[in-house]
């Protein structure tokens, strides 16, 4: 009996592998039918828990009025479209306040495709990032890189990155600035992988808020002064040397303009001391003369909405996928109908042979059961990569190209 | 049958090596404990160790000149990140500050407490450029604990920083703080009841960094811009003879020993020398009072009836 089924297997196999093409073509066709909903399901319940997640670890959000979606995203994803800009006193009121650590953050420029995320050390500490290689910044111009980053840009601690300036025809807009990487980020599979992180004044710098420039009460070329008055007021003109890379030796001269508590801020992550101190953030800022100006939002809120809307959606696709794999199997099941019979005169000379009607059907149960296990497997395969990729192609599809 | 077999094998290895997880790595352990206290400048340094139960855990970074106007290296920045509290003197003190990533949040600001009387220099180099409207660099007096009644705040404020940040506050702080202050007042005392025998004296200032301690004792001093080690030159004399004019300053304040050929000169104009050290950095000998007593000590002759 087993050597019967063997030689049943043996037989369909020889017979799969003569007719490659048709026996691929049936393998992919079924294993596609197999693998979209578990892709689809891995996909949402995947985005569910990156959403969540990183939601839940971000108690609050302080904004400028608008889309709380576009600022929360803009917030955990650093995804392009920039919020508009609230300013980092109102992070330093939240601080004096005593009801929560607030952490600034300025996501307004790109290296290429990566973010720039100016921000405070405190960042590091409440994400739980770690260097793997090399060390934080420590001194202005220099820069932090997410592993994602790194790997993409080419580039380790002792490189250096130039940020991408926003607008190439305006010529008098901001220089782009040369910064120095200091250390690579430990991968975490979170928005932090694919994002240049700086220092909060490091990012004022690349706005134009600060510079460096060569000494004025030391130049003696007359022609970079455009006026100079007996209040000890110099006016240069453009001609002006302003650097765009920080070095050790030029870091002394730069400094910035007018108040830094004015300086704008993406956003801010706030912190909460407790249950308490959140309640009443959140009962000041619902306030009308607050809320006209600023908002606070709680992400997790905000990305359960957002869940349940892919929810929504799943919903509709898996009465689509249904249709199609009832559709696909009809099919599926035609093409070995219709192949039987064209067939017929192959199985006839079987039988004639000496094979009885039952080890006949034998051998199409074991091509069945062969196109069926190779089906698997292919599905199979594509599952664990989906669920190894899953989240990496997903924190690639959050962010913006 | 020999083709299958490979085939299923390669599909066990691949299955394997996916199933090798090396994306997504685990943070690794938070950062390392911070035990070290950083301070700015040798008076916080003092205090912190008389403060602290471990004074060898009190971080004043070696600086050559004016702690001030440290220009610190990314490997001196990166101490200073490891370390809980950082005091700083305020006032726009820390030069650096701008230009480095510290925690802000650990940073404690002993002179916030006075902020209100903080002094303004202005008429400092302003300069332009390009459409923007004109900037300057003048700021906050910063040596602050030359008043010593705001020193003795100073050192409030950083008691009460080391009592809430950090574990190596002994249960004597508030003991050893008593005695901080005590000597403080001591000072503040002697240098009211010295000043007070010639209130609003005009004097000279080699530097200006004696406003506070002018406001503090009730003295009118205007400043030039000389260096104790350095002969000055003939501009800065005439700059001197020109100040003197309108503000007859018989002794000029020195931050340091200046050189004899300065002395003799200032002599013959009718001005005599006097150190006033204002110990922002570590000194060679002795430490925070023990100059202090000294520079009281020098002032004597200056008010001497």
């Amino acid at each position: 009996m087993i050597k019967a089924i063997g030689n049943s297997f043996f037989i369909a196999g020889r017979y799969l592998l003569y007719h490659k093409g048709r026996s691929l073509i049936l393998i992919i066709a079924l294993a596609i039918i197999l693998f979209v909903p578990v892709f689809l399901n891995i996909i949402v319940s995947q985005s569910r828990k990156q959403l969540s997640s990183r939601a839940d670890d971000t108690p609050l959000i302080l904004g400028a009025p608008g889309s709380s979606l576009d600022l929360a995203m803009s917030n955990l994803y650093f995804v392009a479209k920039q919020p508009a800009s609230i300013t980092y006193q109102d992070a330093i009121d939240i601080e004096q306040s005593g009801l929560a650590t607030a952490i600034p953050l300025h996501t307004g420029f790109r290296v290429g495709d990566f973010r720039i995320v100016g921000t405070t050390l405190d960042y590091f500490e409440h994400r739980q990032l770690n260097i793997k290689d090399g060390r934080l910044m420590a001194m202005l111009g220099e820069a932090v890189v997410g592993a994602s980053a790194a790997r993409r840009l080419n580039c380790s601690a002792g490189d250096s990155l130039v940020s991408t300036p926003e607008n190439f025809i305006d010529i008098a807009g901001q220089y782009p600035l040369k910064m120095k990487v200091t250390g690579v980020l430990a991968a975490t599979g979170t928005a932090d992988d694919e994002a240049v992180f700086v220092d909060l004044r490091t990012s004022w710098v690349i706005a134009g808020l600060g510079h460096g420039h060569q000494d004025l009460s030391k130049n003696k070329d007359p022609s970079i002064t455009l006026k100079s008055d007996d209040k000890n007021t110099v006016t240069a003109n453009a001609k002006l040397i302003t650097y765009i890379e920080i070095t050790a030796k030029n870091l002394a001269s730069f400094h910035f303009h007018g108040d830094d508590s004015g300086f704008p801020i993406s956003s801010a992550i706030l912190v909460p001391k407790d249950e308490k101190s959140k309640a009443l953030l959140l009962g000041r800022y619902q306030n009308p003369s607050q809320s006209q100006t600023r908002q606070l939002i709680r992400p997790p809120l905000i990305m359960q909405e957002l869940i349940d809307a892919i929810f929504r959606i799943k919903t509709v696709l898996d009465v689509v996928v249904i249709v199609v794999a009832i559709s696909t199997a009809l099919t599926i099941l035609l093409v070995f109908i219709l192949s039987l019979r064209l067939r017929a005169r192959e199985l006839t000379t079987i039988f004639r042979l000496g094979c009885g009607r039952l080890t006949t059907a034998g051998f199409v149960i074991a091509e069945l059961f062969l196109i069926a296990a190779a089906s698997l497997i292919l599905a199979a395969l594509l599952i664990t990569l989906t669920n190894h990729w899953g989240h990496t192609l997903l924190i690639q599809m959050l962010q913006e190209r | 049958m020999k083709r299958l077999h490979s085939i299923c094998w390669a599909i066990a290895a691949l299955s394997l090596l996916i199933s090798c997880d090396s994306e997504s790595e685990k943070p690794a352990s938070p950062p390392a404990a911070e035990s070290k206290v950083f301070v700015s400048n040798y008076p916080l340094a003092y205090f912190a160790r008389r403060l602290s139960a471990d004074p060898g855990q009190i971080y004043l970074p070696e600086i050559n000149g004016d702690p001030a106007f440290w220009q610190p290296t990314a490997e001196d920045i990166s101490t200073v990140q490891q370390c809980n509290p950082l005091i700083l003197n305020g006032a726009t003190y820390e030069k650096w500050l701008n230009t480095v990533t510290v925690p802000r949040r650990r940073i404690v600001d002993t002179s916030s407490s006075f902020q209100d009387q903080w002094i303004n220099i202005e008429n400092e180099v302003t300069h332009q450029h390009g459409p923007k409207g004109p900037h300057s660099h003048n700021g906050i007096v910063f040596t602050t604990w030359l008043d010593l009644s705001q020193a003795a705040r100073q050192a409030q404020s950083l008691a009460d920083a080391l009592g809430e940040k950090n574990p190596l506050t002994n249960s004597d702080l508030p003991n050893q703080l008593k005695n901080l202050i005590s000597d403080l007042d001591g000072l503040n005392a002697a240098l009211k009841k010295l000043t007070n025998n010639k209130p609003q004296l005009q004097l000279v200032a080699s530097h200006p960094v004696y406003q506070y301690f002018a406001r503090a004792y009730n003295l009118d001093i205007q400043a030039v811009l000389w260096e104790p080690d350095v002969y000055p030159e003939e501009q800065q004399w005439t700059e001197l003879e020109k100040i003197l004019t309108t503000h007859p300053a018989q002794w000029m304040i020195w931050e340091g020993p200046p050189l004899e050929k300065s002395v003799q000169r200032l002599k013959k104009m009718g001005l005599g020398s006097v150190v006033f050290d204002p110990c922002a950095n570590q000194p060679d000998s002795g430490d925070f009072l023990s100059i202090m007593q000294q520079n009281i000590k020098n002032l004597r002759p200056v008010f001497a009836q």
